[in-house]
């Protein structure tokens, strides 16, 4: 009784608090972030301007041009501009990465090949470190990410950081092929009320809500939620692939900055989401909470501590004859300490403890596995010639529960005689230390051991006039140990997982961003990939190819961000992904090549932000991989800021 | 029962704090961009600063905002001058790749991209009556007129008066109470 008197009070409450804000909202001076903000700003007295505070278009074009790697970066704006609503769509727009959509929730993403086999949906791509805010989120089951569950509100993204190539030495674990980092804004740069709301015909519906609050001059807070429904899409013959899902995601940042030295950031999020398939549904829930914390000693000296804590959740509910269930615990503390030794070097050492425990219903034994990860890295900038040459040596040492010891030692050198040009060159070492799938699917124990790849990269970057910038990376990767599916004999079942392929990667990626003019920028980019894989055993089934990877041998794209008068925007994307080879072995058909683009027109008014987006308009419906047809489909949107 | 009372305490605490924030909290502009509002100092500039009479042809020749080297402003600058004018002299905004281009220029925004050869720059520009302005370290100092010091997110101005009177510009003192002024005796030996 109490209860419930109490939550009608809470009602109350509810309706009178959102009374209340809406009345304060409205009666607030809405800002909008383009134009019209401009008009306001030139109301300003020069001492009120002098009070504002900026957003600071970050250095980190021009430092960029000195990384000794194939580093590419989208921002928030380029994110925004193209019209995608989710996390995988944005990553698209990253030309060094390799990304084909499945279904309507499943994508299979890795940089520099070994995608998996077409029709597993993306669950084999196993070389890819994926952050969000230093907080990993590829799963050691497969070694993959499950895409489905990371659902990032987009508004919040500042940048995403995409190394392609191995991160081995700086980054953690499974920084093989390639390294994404995506970083949000923090709490401060997202004050104030934004509410979005789309619908359409492939997404059914997104609605995004997010406050950001100043609760005191050195503490921040935003809140937001987000939900989304995505329709089915079809396979051959007309026939529905009932892989309809939606999602509903909520979230906090906290962000205090009790002096200028020291940041603390508290963040969090919880999901919950049912995606479709043709046999059954998988429900997915999760949490996950951080706290960071850095010190700054000097601008060449700082202290970074990270503890996050993330649960994840699977499972099938109504299928009895295949039933899944999935629960991954994931304890994280990260330190990392930079310092100058001399003049001329700049330190960098961490240590990193990571706890995993898993739960399974069946298939891999034991049912449950403690999975203590321990690394350590230290790396050496050294400045050899008055910034002109620049040396990074360093490697990370690992331990883990699969493989034992790991070592993974990288050199990198830049070249940078001035603006315009640098030259860059790489060589490392990097493993995939085995997942549970590897090392457990089987009772008889095998023993599975680390992949291992040696890589070697060589770069060029120029920036031939002022609004031009051109970067050209070239690799050649060697992989020992690389996963293949064996025959065996008796008592062991008939197919076994060994190491007993080599294989051999190499190709270019040649990205650009050009501002042709003040109202109209373009990038983009070409990536052209080689590979090849030889059985090192007589005992390997041929089908072991294709099961790491079919991947294309040219994708292109680009993308066009074009201003108009009267707060108008006209966005494309076009993108162009060649053929995938059939596996007949694996009953997997070919995928034929194709090109698609995306349209986004938007108007701005005031504070309010109209827009339509067309999205893969080319063709009625194309194939990716896997057996679902993504069709050409459209959606509006309307967002508001206060 | 306890439980839910419990639950209900804080949704009603969590609610309280959101509804004070929401009606009173501090509100700052989202996303103001740093070129955007250092275009719109730009443009009250024209409104504080005095160029001798002879500078303009006629009374409504215009007043033209240099941009040399790399345009950090993409079209911030153009939004903001479009169609605006100060003593009936129209806004104009011109920009140049080197040097040797800037001829009828009034202020003169010098991009990072020009670090290398701001000596020479400043060198040739310090008698003709142009407002120089730059987001250089040692702008000032080195003898331009005006640098923007972003500090905390917000923007400062510290302001040459040598450099300025060398230049022939008046500067005006609402401008002048607000900014830093640059120590005399660090006089400019270029």
């Amino acid at each position: 009784m109490e209860a419930r008197m109490l939550s009608t009070d809470v009602f109350k409450l509810c309706l009178k608090v959102f009374i209340c804000s809406s009345l304060g909202v409205f009666s607030m001076d809405g800002f909008s972030q383009e134009a019209s903000s401009v008009t306001r700003l030139k109301k300003l007295t020069v001492e009120e301007l002098m009070n504002i505070e900026v957003m600071s278009v970050s250095n980190r074009p021009e430092k960029l041009t000195e990384v000794a790697s194939a580093i590419q970066i989208i921002t928030a704006e380029d994110i925004r501009r193209s019209g995608v609503t989710r996390l995988p769509e944005a990553l698209r727009l990253v030309s060094n990465l390799q990304i084909s959509q499945a279904n309507s929730h499943d994508w299979a993403i890795t940089a520099r090949g070994f995608n998996g086999l077409p029709s597993a949906g993306g669950v084999l791509a196993n070389k890819l470190l994926v952050m969000i805010d230093g907080r990993s989120i590829y799963n050691p089951l497969f070694g993959g990410v499950y895409w489905d569950i990371q659902n990032v509100l987009l508004e919040d993204i500042d940048h995403i950081e995409v190394v392609s190539g191995p991160g081995g030495t700086l980054w953690g674990a499974n920084a093989v092929n390639g390294v994404i980092n995506i970083v949000t804004k923090s709490a401060k740069e997202t004050q104030g009320l934004y509410i979005s709301a789309a619908a359409g015909t492939l997404l059914k519906d997104q609605v995004s809500a997010r406050y950001g609050a100043t609760l005191n001059p050195n503490l921040f807070l935003r809140v937001y939620a987000q939900r989304m429904d995505q329709r089915n899409t079809e396979l051959d013959g007309d026939k529905t692939a009932h892989d309809q899902w939606h999602n509903t995601q909520a979230g906090f940042r906290l962000d205090y900055n009790p002096s200028t030295a020291n940041t603390i950031t508290i963040q969090g999020d919880t999901y919950y989401g049912e995606a479709n398939d043709s046999i059954s549904y998988t429900v997915t829930d999760g949490q996950n909470l951080m706290t960071l914390f850095t010190h700054t000693f000097s601008p060449l000296s700082n202290l970074t501590v990270r503890g996050y804590f993330d649960r994840t959740w699977r499972r099938r509910p109504n299928n009895v004859a295949n039933p899944f269930f999935y629960e991954l615990y994931t304890h994280d503390w990260d330190f990392q300490y930079r310092f100058p030794v001399g003049a001329n070097q700049s330190v960098l050492v961490g240590a990193n403890y990571r706890f995993q425990r898993d739960q399974v219903v069946r298939g891999l034994t034991p049912l449950s596995r403690d999975m203590p990860l321990y690394s350590g890295f230290v790396q050496d900038e050294i400045d050899l010639a008055n910034k002109l040459l620049k040396l990074t040596l360093g490697s990370k040492f690992l331990h883990n529960v699969f493989s034992g010891f790991e070592v993974q030692p990288n050199a990198r050198i830049a070249f940078t005689p001035n603006d315009v040009h640098t030259v860059w060159a790489a060589a490392s070492r990097a493993v995939r230390i085995p997942t549970r799938f590897d090392s457990d699917v089987t009772i008889t124990p095998i023993k599975f051991d680390s992949e291992k790849i040696a890589a070697y990269e060589l770069g060029y970057r120029i920036r031939p006039l002022e609004t031009l910038s051109i970067s050209l990376a070239t690799f050649f990767n060697h992989y020992n140990d690389l996963r293949s599916l064996d025959e065996s004999e008796p008592p062991a079942p008939p197919i076994v997982l060994a190491n007993s392929q080599t294989a051999e990667s190499w190709g270019v990626e040649l990205s650009a961003n050009f501002q042709a003019a003040t109202w109209w920028r373009l990038r983009g980019g070409y990536t052209n990939f080689h590979k090849s894989i030889w059985a090192a055993s007589d005992l390997v089934l041929p089908v072991s190819k294709e099961f790491e990877g079919v991947d294309p041998k040219n994708q292109l794209m680009i993308q066009s961000i074009m201003d108009f008068p009267r707060n108008f925007q006209l966005d494309l994307v076009g993108r162009y992904v060649d053929d995938l080879s059939a596996v007949p072995a694996a009953n997997v058909m070919a995928v034929e090549s194709y090109f698609t683009f995306d349209v986004r027109v938007a108007w701005q008014f005031k504070s309010s932000e109209l827009s339509i987006v067309g999205q893969n308009l080319i063709d009625d419906q194309h194939t990716e991989v896997g057996l679902s047809k993504i069709p050409r489909s459209i959606y509006g949107k309307i967002t508001c800021r206060f | 029962m306890s439980i839910l009372k419990t639950i209900a305490f804080t949704f009603l605490y969590i609610l309280l704090l959101l509804s004070n924030v929401l009606l009173f909290g501090q509100k700052s502009m989202p996303d103001v961009k740093e070129y955007q509002v250092k275009a719109v100092f730009l443009y009250n500039f024209a409104q504080f600063v005095e160029w001798p009479a002879t500078t303009f042809e006629t009374a409504n020749s215009p007043i033209v905002i240099g941009v040399l080297g790399k345009d950090p402003f993409g079209s911030f600058l153009d939004e903001t001058i479009h169609e605006e004018n100060v003593n009936g002299h129209p806004l104009r905004v011109t920009r140049f790749s080197k040097l040797e281009d800037v001829k009828e220029c009034h202020i003169l925004f010098i991009s990072d991209s020009e670090q290398d050869y701001l000596k020479k720059i400043l060198e040739k520009l310090r008698d003709q009556p142009i407002l120089t302005v730059s987001d250089m370290n040692n702008f000032a100092r080195q003898g331009g007129i005006i640098r923007f010091i972003t500090e905390e997110r917000k923007t400062r101005l510290r302001i040459n008066i040598e450099a300025a009177r060398l230049a022939n510009l008046t500067i005006s003192s609402k401008l002048l109470r607000l900014a830093e002024i640059v120590p005399e005796e660090k006089k400019i030996e270029q």
